[in-house]
């Protein structure tokens, strides 16, 4: 799908303000050491709640890195408006904990906002209670969609991530494009919520463009399952053109190798919709070219004129001897998000905002982030690129990036508002 | 003798730390911040758990390794009865929770109390993971991994909807499930103070004998275990509205493994050993979480810590410090 003149406008646009960003902090890194007038004088106390053990501790440690990372910057620049920022971070366990923990930050630790938290299953305990108490969460993965569906349309201190389905229709629309010839699919997704929805959505939005496009098989193995010699074998026998799975954390790599050892991807093509969270586990030993790759809302290599994301991956590089993951960018809009939100209310109200300001400031919001420009919509969902392209062996490193690198934008992959029913949208595209 | 004058008869001193505990949880809200009540108030959820718990495995000695299945029954009763059904009183979720883990404990029990130790705790244990994968797999009913919500309920008929949500957890969910752990303490201590506790404990020390005396231990060892459903129902059931959203986690066998904690923590030999384990298991875990990333490691040392040296729990140790004060006077 062609970008719009729109879009393409203000991706340079962006990267042009980026710049300007960069610069502008260097600037004032020196002159605001002193709160601003009519700020308070403590440090402002931001809750993290990371995922840091189990299937969700790689993506979750790079985000808890990445808000560490964007500390000591902002410190090192004189803080928001002149006041420190303070981190408390409470690990992302199971919903009722994270229930107990945001309760903490909120009551205890009286943090001014609370970033963090990538399951859907968590979201949906704390968006409630987001609400409930008054306090602002902005959610780096999680979101309160049951399903395909928005529970909570109507916001005013939870700010949603992404719609979960938004990565397999854009790598349904990928499919589309680079395999225009497919007549028979089949998908491996972990038998929870996000895969079922990713499969249901992906086959929806590839049978729009090709109607005669049949599922030949659909294998649910369990959410931290590490074999999948049975998988792969029940995928040979079904013989489909294109395998799509929606894996995004330590199984990608395993299905990779597995698939590698009979040699799967030899003669069936593959679309791996999340595997980019994982990037640099995908060897090229093992990893094949050709596939489609999806590296959800940011992409270590997406460009060399963005300079906020070519500073971020030589710092995060530098200091953790890894290629930053797709993790890192929401955990960094939130924070610069929530800066903007609060820079932008001082300058309106002269004093320092509540919570109730703030989150009105970050409704509709757009700053430059990691990976261009992002936002929320006035529905407080997150707004931003999403990053796919064909796998490639041409690079310096030792595992696969992609080219060419597709940029599918917020319209293309997400329903445009939380009310929207999803099937009918996709039903609703031009052909 | 009437229940009144056993409390009487109790030793001053026991009945005055009782007096002093109950008016210290009541007046708790009053001079402790929010959060400490909100803790406060999952305590008085997972002790009435553990009080069921510890029925089966202290005076039964039977080891329930899915005891989370019971509790996941009281919780889903409440998300069931608020969210698809709009019934709001937390008086017909309770009676509806006991019901159903009643009937269930009684299948499940029928089965499970015909084998002892490792046999009991593995198929308790199959029981509990069977209904995790249950509510994962049918998610059009359970909302499967993403759970399902649980509405404010009224309380004794009262529509508390709008006070604000933690000044009701706190206070009027507070007083509400304090009321019910006592009520439930005090039957508890009936059951395990009645000649049907004592068959279970000496099923519990020597079933052969039980059996030789006239004592059915399988019926008995059954009984216990419905009770004990029951009572973990119950506390599910209290937890939930304090939540506010109940998950497949709730039945993991790691869920279990906690009550086990608990209870091993402040020791199943003691009536309130289990309780005293509760209060510090949930505050613990919530210092030590706060502290370091690698809390789980820290529960294990403890874990293994208690198991070693001091296996009668923290219950234990206060008895064995107060009998060695005693033989020294």
């Amino acid at each position: 799908m062609e970008k719009t003149r729109r879009e393409f406008v203000k991706l340079v646009g962006g990267a042009a303000l980026g710049a300007g960003v960069i610069l502008a902090g260097k600037g004032r890194a020196s002159a605001q050491t002193i709160p601003a007038k009519g700020a308070p004088s403590e440090p402002i106390r931001i809750g993290v709640m990371p995922g840091l053990t189990g299937v969700i501790g790689v993506p979750g440690t790079a985000a808890w890195r990445t808000t560490q990372i964007w500390a000591d910057e902002v410190n090192a620049s004189g803080g928001i408006l002149g006041r420190k920022v303070e981190l408390h971070m409470e690990e992302e366990t199971t919903a009722k904990e994270c229930v107990e923990r945001f309760k903490k930050l909120t009551l205890e630790k009286k943090v001014d906002v609370i970033v963090g938290l990538m399951s859907t299953g968590n979201g949906l305990a704390v968006g409630p209670l987001a609400e409930e108490l008054g306090q602002l969460w902005l959610a780096w993965d999680g979101t309160t969609q049951k399903g395909v569906e928005e529970t909570m349309p109507k916001t005013k201190f939870a700010f949603k991530s992404i719609d979960n389905e938004a990565e397999a229709i854009g790598g349904a629309i990928l499919t589309a494009k680079y395999f225009p010839k497919i007549k028979t699919i089949a998908g491996i997704n972990n038998d929870y919520s996000y895969g079922r929805d990713c499969w249901e959505s992906f086959q929806a939005v590839l049978k729009h463009f090709h109607p005669n496009v049949k599922a030949v098989e659909a294998l649910w193995p369990k959410l931290g399952e590490t074999d999948f010699t049975s998988h792969i074998a029940a995928l040979k026998k079904a013989k489909p053109d294109l395998i799509m799975t929606s894996f995004w954390s330590g199984d990608v790599p395993i299905l990779m190798k597995q698939a590698a050892a009979v040699g799967l991807f030899k003669t069936t093509k593959g679309c791996f919709t999340t595997g980019g969270g994982v990037h640099y586990t995908l060897k090229k030993e093992f990893t094949p070219e050709g596939l489609i790759l999806g590296y959800n809302s940011m992409y270590f290599k997406w460009t060399d004129t963005w300079p906020l994301l070519t500073k971020f991956v030589k710092t995060y590089f530098d200091k953790y001897k890894e290629y930053p993951v797709y993790e890192c960018d929401h955990a960094y809009f939130v924070l610069q998000a929530y800066k903007t939100a609060v820079e932008k209310c001082y300058s309106i109200l002269g004093k320092w905002p509540t919570k109730e300001e703030v989150g009105k400031a970050l409704s509709g919001i757009q700053v430059p982030s990691l990976s261009g420009y992002r936002g929320y919509r006035e529905d407080n969902i997150m707004t931003c690129n999403f990053f796919m392209g064909i796998t490639t062996h041409k690079n310096p490193y030792d595992f696969v990036t992609i080219d060419p690198v597709e940029v599918l934008t917020p319209s293309q992959i997400i329903k445009p508002t939380a009310e929207t029913k999803l099937y009918e949208w996709i039903k609703g595209w031009k052909s | 003798m009437k229940p009144w004058q056993e409390i009487l008869s109790l030793k001053s001193t026991k009945v005055l730390i009782l007096i002093v505990v109950g008016l210290l949880f009541l007046g708790l809200p009053l001079f402790a911040s929010q959060y400490v009540s909100y803790l406060m108030l999952t305590f008085f959820a997972y002790a009435v758990m553990v009080l069921g718990l510890n029925l089966l495995f202290g005076y039964t000695g039977l080891l329930s390794f899915g005891h989370a299945f019971f509790m996941a029954i009281g919780a889903y009763t409440a998300a069931f009865l608020t969210g698809k059904f709009s019934i709001l009183y937390m008086e017909v979720i309770l009676v509806v929770a006991v019901i159903i883990s009643s009937i269930l404990a009684a299948l499940i029990g029928a089965i499970c109390v015909r084998y002892i130790k490792i046999y009991f705790a593995m198929l308790t244990l199959a029981f509990g993971m069977l209904f995790y994968t249950f509510l994962l797999k049918f998610y059009y009913l359970t909302g499967g991994d993403e759970g399902m919500r649980v509405l404010r309920p009224y309380l004794l008929g009262f529509n508390l909807s709008e006070i604000p949500k933690m000044q009701y957890l706190t206070r009027s969910y507070y007083i509400y499930t304090l009321v019910i752990l006592a009520i439930l303490t005090f039957v508890m201590w009936k059951i395990v103070s009645s000649p049907f506790g004592l068959c279970l404990k000496a099923i519990r020390d020597n079933p052969e004998k039980a059996e030789y005396l006239g004592v059915s231990v399988k019926r008995y060892r059954w009984y216990a275990f419905i009770i004990s459903g029951a009572y973990a129902a119950i506390g599910g059931a209290l937890l939930a509205p304090a939540i506010g959203q109940v998950d497949p986690g709730l039945t993991y066998w790691t869920h279990s493994g906690t009550l086990v904690f608990m209870t091993l923590l402040g020791g199943f030999e003691n009536f309130f050993g289990p309780l005293i384990g509760g209060v510090v298991y949930i505050f613990l875990q919530d210092k030590v979480m706060s502290l370091t990333t690698y809390w789980r490691f820290i529960f294990g040392a403890i874990l293994a810590f208690l198991v070693i040296v001091a296996p009668g729990g923290i219950a234990g140790v206060i008895s064995s410090l107060v009998k060695k004060e005693k033989g020294g006077e």
